[in-house]
């Protein structure tokens, strides 16, 4: 387990690193994780202990965003007054959301067995 | 000589003062959330994060601990998001099996419901006269939370709001998605699948999985792409036109 998560570590060292120097506007997690990608492609397979690791933030990663979001309540008098707006934005573009993408994928894959 | 029994408001000092309390509160908030969401029978409105973040926020205003102090403690679990998205490389690379012959048609689609999700969000929130820091947290909704977040810090949008309202897309999409795709006639699971998790992330994915395995995999695609992708794009897009 260990050494999974120490392979996790590095690349997301590199991805910061790779960010701060030559791709500022990218999160360097999301540069670690397209390294971390392209190395397991051309490895040609997920060693077992990195598997285990990558279950386990997979499995919980709800958990790891809870003390941000927690932050709402220092928005709460703005959320509250906006509140219709809010909802009627997070309902329509959800649906339209799924509707044009499933829309685009059924017709462009027409003779698609599926 | 007897021990000397502290009195309860110094324990209190003591655990208020270390990062312990943030940590128990926000696990403990995140273990009663998934015991809800399980007795549930998974149903999508019990989300165990919603759940935690309600009580959470509960507690610290009902203990008059500022959200800064919070944070402070609970930065440790905060810290992880930036480790838990490099995981995420791990099911992509899985992923990408389920890609083959399809690329064409995915890449598309995504790329016309990631633009829906910012057009309709963003400006529905304008429209109805939001103001500017909640209609930043619309441009990242549809991304995976954790990547989401980092998009947001980068482009001085709220990770908050952001996070929050990921947080409820998913779940959204969760509960809407039958009645959209049944509205629409759409009759494979990949298509399906790919659709919800394009739109709702890990929540939906998770929603996916639980309807047909088939549409869980396709979900799991549709939400690494968006967000390896989303955070290349959405990052451009609010530079240049927000």
């Amino acid at each position: 387990m260990i050494a999974g998560l120490v392979q996790i570590l590095l690349f997301q060292g590199l991805g910061e690193l790779v960010a701060k120097f030559f791709l500022p506007l990218i999160p360097g997690p999301v540069i670690g994780l397209v390294l971390l990608v392209a190395w397991l492609r051309w490895r040609g397979g997920v060693p077992e202990s990195l598997d285990g690791v990558a279950t386990a933030f997979a499995q919980n990663l709800g958990l790891l965003f809870i003390p941000a979001a927690v932050g709402v309540v220092m928005f709460w008098p703005q959320l509250r007054s906006h509140a219709l707006a809010i909802a009627v934005a997070l309902v329509a573009s959800v649906v339209a959301t799924m509707a044009v993408t499933a829309l685009v994928l059924r017709a462009l894959s027409k003779d698609d067995p599926g | 000589m007897t021990p000397q029994i502290p009195a309860i408001h110094e324990i209190w000092v003591y655990l208020s003062g270390s990062p312990l309390l943030a940590l128990i509160l926000t696990l403990s908030a995140y273990q009663l959330g998934v015991m809800a969401y399980e007795r549930s029978g998974r149903n999508p409105l019990a989300n165990p994060v919603l759940i935690a973040i309600v009580l959470v926020a509960a507690t610290i205003t009902a203990i008059d601990m500022p959200y800064a102090k919070y944070f402070e403690g609970a930065q440790f679990v905060h810290f992880l998001l930036g480790t838990a998205t490099v995981a995420l490389a791990v099911p992509i690379t899985k992923g990408l099996v389920a890609l083959r012959g399809r690329v064409f048609p995915m890449l598309a689609a995504l790329l016309a419901g990631g633009a829906t999700s910012i057009v309709v969000g963003v400006g529905l929130a304008k429209l109805l006269g939001a103001n500017a820091a909640i209609v930043g947290g619309f441009w990242a909704k549809s991304v995976t939370a954790p990547i989401a977040m980092g998009i947001a810090e980068r482009s001085l949008l709220s990770p908050t709001l952001t996070a929050a309202f990921a947080v409820s897309t998913g779940i959204l999409g969760a509960i809407l998605v039958r009645v959209t795709m049944d509205g629409l006639g759409m009759k494979s699971w990949w298509q399906r699948g790919f659709a919800l998790g394009v739109a709702a992330h890990g929540i939906g994915t998770s929603r996916a999985f639980s309807v047909h395995p088939e549409a869980g995999t396709y979900a799991s695609l549709g939400m690494g792409l968006h967000g390896v992708l989303g955070a290349v794009l959405i990052s451009i897009a609010v530079r240049y036109v927000a």
